[in-house]
């Protein structure tokens, strides 16, 4: 079987670089420890080799449909989603009292990579569901969670989140389904939903869609929305019923086509029934926090996706022979046979580029767990500390590895040459995958909005200034070894250019040009985001060298010098494009304002 | 009824295998160990199937350090009652075979799995010299094991064919590939395996008779040598001058 992703890595950066066991010291993860976590990780991957890797180009080539009023998905899910919930997938970071498990979402999220890169057309399933019962869990009442989060949580029943409609996506406040009181209690709801990820197929005996609504009289605009729990089949009694919730269609995409799309109608022949969950108008801010979770779980995919194509052009690049080294004279010595393509310098720079990416992002994606985590269970300041932290990442967690993961994935394709373009290798699917990823839950240009005009800004800059303390951390542990020290400042020196492009740019909110302030927001994304990344590959190298020196190593002598090179080649490649991001988003020429004259022709 | 299961620990299969400079030691840096897979695929799985058709108990035993208790917990995590590890360093099969025999000489166990062998040192002598210690009838390569009262129905894959043999219990059998379908442990198992019985005791004293001198690695491989197709003068060269097949 090929190679889709490293345990020994994962395992390097959860337990050497993030220290991951600190968690089991809080009194809500203290049933867990590092041996039932690897055991856990071990399941996860048998599963993945077993049941999740064997189809996934089954998925692509025979995709997700709609066929005469039902959604028909690959046949192998008949078996996968009960596994998925049988293994604890769903279960795993909930509270005991509601069926969980407490498991850290650090090492959940851990678990869910491993799935993700052996078949990444899967764990948005259970990834929803978990999403959807977890809302139910902290907000519904008693009955509501007794009706639906224990059939969720073994993935019997599946979830979703409805929240886009023909006429609004990214704006929400738009939104025109209707919520109608009935004298049950319910809720009569009638609408359209478009573009629900797992809405609909054969393998879950009842769908529950978490869907936004407006309770007819509510306030205009994002303040008037509410959130409803409407099942596919509602219960009665022992048994269900049809809830007059509709698949209308399917939407067929250029990737993750085995993940159905659907087209949902709600209410059609006035008999769909949805409960209130909480309180009235707070549907929106209720939504949010799955939304969190559903963006780190965003990010990860890209980290898985771009992680397995990493993979796939590495074997690749060590089988294919082609071409001759050059000699130091210049020219090629024809007497000897070909070599193996990894041996030519422009081959391995997408390959380190690849790795560099895929393996910067997986640690971006545990940090950010990590501070859930850590906020979840921390006190007072520190508390506060971690949310701030937990904050400003999700979005750059969102964004680095769906939009670097792109350029990671097309330059693995090319190292295939024209092999890359077709369908016989995977490279080209893993191409299409990774495309949605800079869209689901919010698109580059709404995150990189979030990031500069609200966590960036947020309580004075708080977030910013904790962010720096950490980096200064990993500077200052990386300046006890001589190697590191040019990175080490580096780092310092590209903090410093933060701190000088933020005091530009946040000038112009100062003076209420907001529309200027946020104009660069992306290029501020794809800066500040690398920046990040460089502080994460320092702490990877500086693990590795701690390692090194100490002799208390885990992994080989070569893996820890692997760390070490790839944190160089990404100070060498990545980091410098910082200067230019800079020097754009602190230009005074203003170029893609909207203004009377229209020029875009 | 009464099971017991003898289980070790190897390296994964894509570990990568090497020794310290003078060959004395084996290089763990790196490696990540498993249940050995024919322990636990076929003889663990195999014995859980068993329990659940006529009940009575899974005891899982290694011999080995406290670092074997992770697989230890595996075991227990798919679904093994108890476990015990007798804490000692073992050189040799005859060692852990006599520590195992100790041990169940006086459990009155009705079948004692092995795995075929192990991934690592591949011996196949764990269960024959378990067997000849306790001298009770040994079935090496069983691929189906069935019990009625005392009377097993063992199989396994001969040269041509299938052998079939029944012998009463109690038996040692070493468990090969279809013996029984792997099981996945989920994450409840693994918290409940937490709270199972893995009792520790002192080796049984025992003078080893051999220890290892020497590792060394198999010669490597020679790299594959592409040839033109329209060159068939140099693939006739390669086969005469180097590989020297013709």
């Amino acid at each position: 079987m090929a190679k889709y992703m490293s345990m020994e890595h994962l395992r390097y950066v959860l337990f050497d670089v993030m220290e991951g066991e600190q968690l089991f010291k809080f009194e809500r993860f203290q049933d867990h420890d590092k041996d039932s976590m690897n055991i856990f990780f071990d399941s996860i991957k048998d599963f993945s080799d077993q049941e999740l890797y064997p189809c996934f180009r089954e998925m692509d080539e025979q995709p997700a449909h709609y066929d005469n009023g039902k959604i028909v998905v690959h046949p192998a899910l008949e078996k996968i989603l009960p596994q998925t919930g049988e293994l604890g997938l769903v279960a795993a970071p909930f509270d005991y009292e509601d069926g969980g498990l407490q498991m850290p979402l650090t090492f959940h999220t851990a678990a869910m990579f491993i799935a993700e890169a052996a078949n990444n057309n899967v764990p948005g399933y259970p990834g929803l569901t978990g999403g959807a019962a977890n809302l139910i869990a902290t907000f519904g009442s008693k009955v509501l969670k007794e009706q639906y989060v224990p059939n969720m949580l073994t993935q019997e029943w599946g979830g979703t989140m409805c929240l886009t409609e023909p006429q609004a996506g990214s704006s929400l406040s738009d939104i025109t389904t209707t919520a109608t009181p009935s004298e049950n209690g319910s809720y009569k709801i009638k609408g359209q939903k478009i573009f629900i990820s797992g809405g609909d197929h054969e393998y879950s005996s009842n769908i529950i869609h978490l869907v936004l609504a407006r309770i007819d009289g509510a306030p205009a605009g994002t303040k008037g929305i509410s959130l409803f729990v409407v099942p596919k089949k509602r219960i009665n009694g022992d048994t269900l019923e049809n809830n007059d919730v509709l698949t209308a269609g399917d939407f067929q995409k250029m990737g993750q086509r085995g993940y159905c799309t659907t087209h949902l109608v709600f209410g059609e022949n006035d008999d769909c029934q949805g409960w209130l969950l909480g309180e009235a108008n707070f549907g929106l801010k209720y939504m949010f926090q799955m939304m969190n979770g559903a963006r780190i779980a965003v990010g990860r995919s890209g980290v898985a996706i771009s992680t397995a194509a990493y993979y796939a052009s590495l074997q690749y690049a060590n089988e294919r022979p082609q071409g001759r080294r050059l000699t130091n004279t210049g020219q090629k010595d024809l007497s000897q046979g070909q070599t193996l393509i990894i041996n030519h310098p422009d081959v391995r720079r997408m390959l380190f580029l690849q790795k560099a990416v895929a393996e910067g992002s997986l640690a971006l994606m545990l940090q950010t767990a990590l501070y859930h985590d850590l906020h979840m269970v921390s006190e007072g300041a520190e508390k506060e500390k971690y949310y701030f932290l937990e904050e400003l990442l999700t979005p750059i967690l969102k964004t680095y590895p769906a939009e670097m993961g792109q350029t990671s994935v097309s330059n693995g394709l090319q190292i295939l040459g024209g092999y890359g373009f077709c369908s016989e290798f995977v490279l080209q699917q893993y191409h299409r995958d990774i495309r949605i990823m800079s869209l689901y839950e919010g698109t580059t240009g709404i995150q990189s909005l979030d990031l500069l005009g609200r966590k960036v800004t947020m309580k004075g800059g708080k977030a910013m200034m904790l962010i720096g303390q950490e980096m200064g951390a990993t500077i200052n542990e990386a300046n006890t070894y001589d190697e590191l020290k040019p990175y080490a400042k580096k780092l310092s020196e590209q903090m410093h250019l933060t701190t000088k492009v933020v005091g530009f740019l946040t000038g112009f909110a100062q003076k209420g040009e907001f529309e200027r302030f946020l104009s660069d927001a992306t290029l501020f994304m794809d800066f500040f985001g690398t920046i990040v990344l460089g502080w994460q590959w320092l702490k990877l190298a500086t693990a590795a060298k701690k390692a090194l020196v100490t002799g208390d190593k885990t992994q080989t002598e070569e893996f820890f010098e692997s760390q070490i090179h790839t944190m160089k080649f990404f100070f060498k490649y990545e980091i410098p494009k910082t200067a230019g991001l800079a020097q754009s988003m602190m230009d005074t020429e203003v170029l893609t304002l909207k203004e009377e004259k229209e020029l875009i022709l | 009824m009464k099971f017991l299961v003898c289980v070790s620990k190897t390296p994964e299969t894509t570990a990568k295998i090497a020794f310290s400079g003078d060959g004395s030691q084996f290089e763990t840096s790196g490696v990540n160990y498993i249940m050995n897979p024919y322990d636990e695929w076929y003889a663990l799985v195999r014995a859980l199937e068993l329990k659940e058709l006529h009940g009575g108990s899974v005891t899982i035993i290694n011999v080995g350090p406290a670092s074997n208790d992770a697989v230890i917990r595996k075991g227990l995590a798919i679904g093994a009652d108890n476990a015990l590890r007798v804490n000692a360093e073992p050189n040799s099969s005859l060692y852990i075979a006599k520590q195992i025999a100790e041990h169940a000489k006086t459990e009155n166990y009705d079948v004692i799995f092995c795995g075929k062998e192990s991934i690592d040192y591949n011996g196949s002598e764990v269960g024959a010299m378990v067997a000849e210690l306790l001298d009770l009838p040994f079935i090496s390569f069983a691929n189906h094991l069935d019990l009625e009262g005392n009377l097993a129905t063992v199989s396994r894959d001969i040269e041509g064919g299938i052998e079939v043999a029944e012998v009463e219990t109690p038996i040692v059998v070493s468990a090969a590939k279809g013996m029984a379908e792997q099981r996945i442990p989920n994450m409840r198992g693994i918290m409940m395996a937490k709270r199972k019985p893995l009792s520790v005791v002192e080796p049984f004293d025992f003078a080893d008779l051999s220890v290892p001198v020497h590792f060394q690695l198999p010669p490597e491989k020679g790299g594959c040598v592409y040839v033109d197709g329209e060159n068939m003068d140099e693939l006739v060269r390669l086969l005469h001058q180097e590989a020297k097949v013709i």
